[in-house]
C-alpha cells in the first residue's frame, strides 16, 4: 500500500525535527568543550633582563612595565585599574599566579589563565606590592581539613554564588562567579581573603579555612554514584537532556513501532470493503 | 474443531465462571488504526506504570518525617550533619540499599520525561483536531491529567527534603501567600504553619503516593474509557471514512506491538536511569531555611512558572489598603488564564469555526490555520517562559549579563508569540490555498477518503486504488 | 529480512535477554553497581520489547480490517426512553421544595464536613508580621558567638540570627560590613548602621528566598532564585528582577565589646508580602 501524501510529509518533517535534535545535541556538545577549555590572554612582554637584582627592585621595574599603566606608577589606582594599596600580598600573589592579571587589554573580565611570569618574578612582583600598602597576607594552608565542616561552610557561604557542585554562576552585574575546578588550594584560600572581583571577603579561622578547601577539592572529584553528573547545573541539563533527547528517543521508538505494515500483511480482505 | 491444549482449556475454565470468552472476543476484535504518532498517549502510559512500579519500591525505605536525625552514613561530606529523616531515608537508599539508587534514577527520569511524552501527545491531539467532538470531554481529562503529572512531579522531588526542593517549597509557599484575602491561611493549611515546617514532609508524602495517584489512575480510566467509547481517531486514507475505523484487530496484533512498546520505553528509561546521574540530594544536602545555592531551578516541567516569576516586572500596588504581593499575577493569574485557555479550547474552537459536527477523520496541521497559529503561539509562551527559568545558567554559559537577558525575555514573551501566530496562520493558509490537503466541511463527501461509489482494489504495485464501479 | 532470518533474530534477542537478566542477578548478588544494572536492565528489557515488535511486524500475518463506527449519541429514540426512565416513578416536579431543601441541607452538610480541613494549620494571626528579634538580641552567626561577626574585613557579609539560635528561621539576618561614607540612608535608617555595619533580613521580598549572594564590590545583594537585586548602600531598595520592596532593615547598635545587639524587631514584615500587610 503506498503511504499517503500526508503520511510521507509527516514522516519527513518529523525526520527534520529529529535531524535538527540531534544537530543542537552535537552544537551543545561542542559548545560546552570550547567552553571548558582553558582561556589564555594574549602574550605580554615580559622583562627577563631584571634576573640580578634585589627582589623588590625586580618586583618594583616589572610593576612599572607591566601593571603601572591601568594601576599607576605606585599603584595607587588610575581610571583603568584600581588601587593596589591594601591588596596585600595574598591579593597580588592571587591574580598574578591564576593568570587574571596583567590583562591583555583595559575592562577586560578577568579569567583564569597562564601565569604571565615565572615563579620567580611573582615572587617579585608580589613583595613589591604587599609594601604598597598593609593588605592580607598568604594564608597558610594545612592538608586534612574536616570535610564535614567544609561542607556546611562552603553551603552557607559558597554556593549560592558558585554552585552546589563549584561549576560557578551568573551572578549578574556582568560578572560571574567562578568554576572552581582548576583552584588549588592556596587559590581556594586566597581568594576567601582577597575577595577578588565581586566576591566578598571572608575571615574565617584556620581550621575553617582548612575544611572549606578540602571540600572545594572534594567538588573537582567528586563520587558520583548515579553515573554522568551531566555539568552540575542541576534541573537545567537534567530537564535538557530528558526534553532533548529523551523526546528523539521516543518518537524514533514510536516511529519504528508504530511502522505501517507492508507487503502481503497490507491486504484487506475483501468483504470488508464497502 | 481443534485439539484443545492448555491454553484453551484454562481459558474455559476461567470461562466457565466469569463468561468473559464473548467480551474478550469482541475486545480481541476491535480495530485501531495506525499511526506512529498515536503510540505517543501508550508512552506516556507506560511512563506511569514505571513510576508507579519504581515508586512504590522506594516507598518501602522512605521515612516521610521532617524530625531531625543524625546523619552516619557511608557519605562522608555529609557525616554528622543534622538532616530529616526523609532526607537521611534517601540518602541510605541511594548509597546503602542495593538498586536503590539504580530505581530512584529511574523514576525521577522517568517523571521528566511522561510530562515531555504528555506535551508531545496533548500536541498531536490538538494539531489534528483530535479534541473535537465528541472528545471535548476526553481533551479536558487528558488535560487535567497533565496538570496533575506537575503536581505529582513537584510533591515527589520535595519528597527528599533537599535544599534546592525546600527552596521550590518555600516558593509555593510564598505564592499561595499572595492570593488576596485566603493567602495566608491557605498557605498555612497546606503547610501547617508560618514556613518551614516539619509537617509538609509527611503530607506531602500522602498527596504524593496516595491521593494524587488516586486521581491519576482515575482520570486515566475516564480517559481510555472515553476512548474505547469513542473509538480511536483515524487519518484521512483511501479507505478511512468518518463512519469506519480502519486498522488492525487488537490481538494479536496492537497487543503485541504495544506489549513491545512497553519493554522497549522501560529499557530506554533504565539505561538513562543507570548511566545519568540526577538529583544528586548529597551535593545540595539538606534543607535549611536560611541557606541557598544557585542555581536554584524547579524540574523542566514547572520552569514556566519559575520564568514567570523572574521576567515579571516588580509591580506590588496597594489597593484600598489592600496589597497585591509581587507573585500574585504571574504566579497564579497568569497560570490560571494559560490553563483555561487550553483547557476550554475545543469549546472556543467549536464557536468560532461553527463546526460542531462529530469528527473521526483528523486534520492535517494546517488545515485549520487558526488552530495551528493559537497552538504554536501558545507553546512559543511556554517555551519563552521556560527558557526564561534558566536565565542565570543561560547568562553564565553564554556569558552575558543577567539582566540583559532578563530584558530580552520579556520582550520575547511578548513579541514572539505574536510573532509566531502570524507566520504560522499565513503559512497554514498559503498551504492550503495552494491546494495542498483541502479542509473538507462538515458535510463535504470529500469527508470521506474516497468517492462513495467506487470500489477499491489493489494495483500491480502493491498500494490501492480507486475505480469506478 | 526473511521470515526464517526474522524468526532467528527474534530468538536471539529472547536469548539475549534470558542471559541479561541473569547477568543482572549475578551482578546484583556480588554487591551491585548502578550503571551495570542500568544497562544490563536495558538489555533484558528491550531484548524482550524488541523481540516482541519484530515478531508482530514480520511473524505475524496480521491483517488490516475495517469495521463500522456509529454515531456516539444515542437515537433520539432511545433518548427518549431514557428520559421516561428517569422520570416515570420519580415524579419529581412536584417535590420541587423538597428537592431544594435537600440541597440545602447538603449545603449545610458540607459546610460542617469541610472544618476539619481547618485544623490542619492555625490561624495565620500575627506569626507573619513578626520574628524571634528582641531588643537586646545579640547578632550572632548559627550556634556561635556574637565575637565571631564583631569585626568583619571590609567587603565581608555574615548570616546571624538572634543570639545564634536559629529556631526561627525567618530572624535570618545578614550583617554586612562597607566603607561608613559611601552608605546613603535615610537619617533614621543611619542610625541603625553603625561604622558602616548594616543588617538586613535575608528573606527575600518577591518569594522567600534566602538572598544569598553578594556582589561586594557592587554594594549589591542578589536572590538566586529569581535575580532580584537590592542596593546595600540605599536601604536594600530593590534595583533590579522582580522583587518590588526593600529588605527591611534591622535596627542595631554596637557595644563597646564591638558585639552587635538589635534594638528590637524589623519594623516591617519580612520575606513576601501578603494582602493585609500594611495593617
Amino acid at each position: 500500500m503506498t503511504p499517503s501524501r500526508h503520511a510521507s510529509r509527516r514522516d519527513e518533517r518529523t525526520r527534520v525535527g529529529a535531524l535538527r535534535g540531534y544537530a543542537a545535541i552535537l552544537g551543545i556538545a561542542i559548545a560546552s568543550l570550547v567552553a571548558a577549555g582553558m582561556v589564555t590572554g594574549p602574550p605580554l612582554p615580559v622583562d627577563a633582563a631584571e634576573a640580578g637584582g634585589a627582589v623588590r627592585e625586580q618586583g618594583a621595574s616589572l610593576f612599572l612595565q607591566n601593571c603601572a599603566s591601568c594601576h599607576g606608577p605606585e599603584g595607587q589606582g588610575g581610571p583603568a585599574g584600581p588601587t593596589l594599596i591594601g591588596t596585600g600580598s595574598a591579593g597580588a600573589d592571587f591574580y598574578l599566579r591564576t593568570g587574571r592579571m596583567p590583562l591583555g587589554a583595559p575592562n577586560q573580565p578577568a579569567q583564569r589563565g597562564e601565569p604571565h611570569f615565572d615563579d620567580e618574578q611573582i615572587a617579585a612582583l608580589v613583595e613589591y606590592v604587599a609594601s604598597l600598602g598593609p593588605g592580607p597576607e598568604i594564608p597558610q594552608v594545612t592538608e586534612g581539613g574536616e570535610l564535614h565542616r567544609g561542607f556546611e561552610l562552603y553551603t552557607a557561604n559558597c554556593a549560592a554564588c558558585h554552585g552546589a557542585a563549584g561549576t560557578g554562576n551568573a551572578v549578574g552585574g556582568g560578572a560571574a562567579a567562578a568554576n572552581l575546578h582548576q583552584a588549588n588550594s592556596l587559590d581556594v584560600a586566597e581568594a576567601m581573603v582577597v575577595g577578588p572581583g565581586v566576591m566578598p571577603r571572608f575571615d574565617f579561622d584556620q581550621a575553617d579555612q582548612d575544611a572549606i578547601v578540602a571540600y572545594v577539592l572534594y567538588l573537582q572529584d567528586p563520587t558520583t554514584p548515579g553515573g554522568l553528573p551531566l555539568g552540575g547545573f542541576g534541573p537545567v541539563s537534567e530537564g535538557f537532556v530528558a526534553v532533548v533527547v529523551g523526546l528523539t528517543i521516543f518518537v524514533a521508538v514510536a516511529r519504528f513501532v508504530g511502522r505501517r505494515p507492508r507487503g502481503p500483511q497490507a491486504e484487506v480482505p475483501a468483504e470488508e470493503i464497502q | 474443531m481443534t485439539e484443545r491444549g492448555v491454553p484453551e482449556r484454562a481459558m474455559g475454565w476461567f470461562d466457565e465462571r466469569t463468561g468473559a470468552a464473548r467480551v474478550v472476543r469482541t475486545a480481541f476484535r476491535k480495530v485501531f488504526p495506525d499511526h506512529w504518532s498515536f503510540l505517543l498517549g501508550e508512552i506516556a502510559l507506560f511512563c506511569f506504570v514505571i513510576l508507579l512500579a519504581t515508586g512504590t519500591f522506594m516507598t518501602f525505605f522512605y521515612v516521610p518525617s521532617g524530625a531531625p536525625v543524625t546523619y552516619d552514613g557511608p557519605y562522608p561530606p555529609l557525616q554528622g550533619a543534622e538532616v530529616s529523616a526523609a532526607f537521611d531515608s534517601v540518602m541510605h537508599l541511594s548509597f546503602e540499599v542495593q538498586a536503590g539508587l539504580l530505581m530512584r534514577q529511574i523514576h525521577h527520569w522517568t517523571a521528566l520525561t511522561f510530562v515531555a511524552v504528555v506535551v508531545l501527545h496533548l500536541m498531536r491531539v490538538f494539531f489534528t483536531g483530535a479534541f473535537r467532538r465528541p472528545r471535548e470531554l476526553n481533551w479536558i481529562v487528558g488535560f487535567g491529567l497533565l496538570v496533575l503529572a506537575l503536581a505529582e512531579g513537584f510533591t515527589g522531588y520535595s519528597l527528599p527534603d533537599d535544599l534546592l526542593s525546600g527552596t521550590g517549597a518555600r516558593i509555593l509557599y510564598s505564592v499561595l501567600l499572595s492570593v488576596p484575602f485566603i493567602g495566608p491561611w491557605l498557605a498555612s493549611l497546606l503547610f501547617g504553619g508560618e514556613f518551614p515546617t516539619d509537617a509538609i514532609i509527611p503530607r506531602l508524602f500522602v498527596l504524593h503516593v496516595l491521593f494524587l495517584p488516586g486521581l491519576v489512575i482515575g482520570a486515566i480510566t475516564v480517559h481510555l474509557v472515553l476512548l474505547v467509547l469513542h473509538k480511536h481517531t483515524q487519518h484521512r486514507g483511501p479507505l478511512a471514512r468518518e463512519d469506519n475505523v480502519v486498522g488492525r484487530y487488537f490481538w494479536p496484533g496492537q497487543v503485541f506491538l504495544s506489549s513491545g512498546l512497553f519493554f522497549l520505553t522501560a529499557a530506554v528509561l533504565a539505561v538513562i536511569g543507570g548511566l545519568f546521574q540526577i538529583n544528586p540530594i548529597w551535593l545540595y544536602g539538606p534543607f535549611e531555611a536560611s541557606v541557598v545555592a544557585s542555581p536554584a531551578q524547579p524540574d523542566w516541567y514547572v520552569g514556566w512558572l519559575d520564568g514567570a516569576l523572574r521576567i515579571f516586572p516588580p509591580f506590588e500596588p496597594v489597593i484600598l489598603g489592600i496589597t497585591i504581593p509581587s507573585v500574585f499575577v504571574p504566579g497564579i493569574v497568569l497560570p490560571g488564564i494559560l490553563f483555561t485557555i487550553v483547557a476550554l479550547w475545543p469549546f472556543a474552537e467549536a464557536r468560532l469555526s461553527k463546526d460542531r459536527a462529530e469528527h473521526h477523520l483528523l486534520d492535517d496541521p494546517w488545515d485549520h490555520p487558526v488552530r495551528l497559529a493559537t497552538g504554536l503561539a501558545i507553546l512559543t509562551v511556554f517555551g519563552v517562559l521556560t527558557l526564561a527559568g534558566g536565565n542565570d545558567v543561560l547568562a553564565f554559559y553564554f556569558g552575558t549579563d543577567v539582566h540583559t537577558l532578563t530584558v530580552v525575555f520579556r520582550w520575547l514573551s511578548l513579541i514572539l508569540p505574536v510573532v509566531v501566530w502570524l507566520v504560522a496562520w499565513r503559512f497554514a493558509l498559503a498551504r492550503r490555498g495552494a491546494g495542498e490537503g483541502t479542509a473538507p466541511g462538515p458535510d463535504d463527501p470529500e469527508t470521506e477518503g474516497r468517492r462513495p461509489g467506487s470500489a477499491v482494489r489493489r494495483n500491480a504495485a502493491g498500494g490501492f486504488e480507486e475505480v469506478e464501479s | 529480512m526473511s521470515e526464517r532470518a526474522a524468526e532467528r533474530f527474534v530468538g536471539l534477542l529472547f536469548a539475549l535477554s534470558f542471559l541479561a537478566g541473569i547477568s543482572l542477578l549475578f551482578v546484583y548478588i556480588l554487591g551491585g553497581q548502578t550503571q551495570v544494572e542500568g544497562v544490563l536492565l536495558m538489555i533484558c528489557l528491550g531484548g524482550i520489547g524488541l523481540g516482541i515488535v519484530i515478531w508482530a511486524h514480520r511473524l505475524m500475518p496480521t491483517k488490516i480490517h475495517i469495521e463500522p463506527r456509529g454515531s456516539v449519541a444515542t437515537t433520539p429514540e432511545e433518548m427518549r426512553r431514557f428520559e421516561d426512565a428517569l422520570t416515570e416513578e420519580a415524579g419529581f416536579s412536584r417535590r420541587k421544595l423538597l428537592i431544594g431543601g435537600l440541597l440545602g441541607a447538603f449545603a449545610g452538610l458540607g459546610a460542617a464536613l469541610a472544618i476539619p480541613v481547618f485544623s490542619l494549620g492555625p490561624a495565620p494571626g500575627r506569626s507573619l508580621f513578626v520574628t524571634s528579634w528582641r531588643e537586646g538580641s545579640a547578632l550572632a552567626p548559627p550556634d556561635g558567638l556574637p565575637e565571631a561577626v564583631a569585626d568583619l574585613p571590609i567587603g565581608g557579609v555574615f548570616t546571624v540570627f538572634p543570639d545564634g539560635d536559629t529556631s526561627d528561621p525567618n530572624s535570618a539576618t545578614l550583617l554586612i560590613r562597607v566603607e561608613p561614607e559611601l552608605l546613603e540612608l535615610d537619617p533614621a535608617a543611619a542610625e541603625w548602621a553603625p561604622d558602616g555595619y548594616i543588617a538586613y533580613s535575608k528573606i527575600c521580598t518577591h518569594a522567600g528566598c534566602p538572598v544569598g549572594l553578594y556582589r561586594a564590590s557592587q554594594h549589591t545583594l542578589i536572590c538566586p532564585c529569581h535575580q532580584s537585586e537590592f542596593d546595600v548602600l540605599h536601604g536594600a531598595q530593590p534595583i533590579s528582577g522582580p522583587a518590588a520592596r526593600a529588605l527591611p532593615q534591622l535596627p542595631i547598635a554596637r557595644r563597646a565589646d564591638g558585639t552587635f545587639v538589635a534594638l528590637g524587631d524589623f519594623p516591617e514584615p519580612v520575606g513576601p508580602a501578603f494582602w493585609n500587610m500594611t495593617r
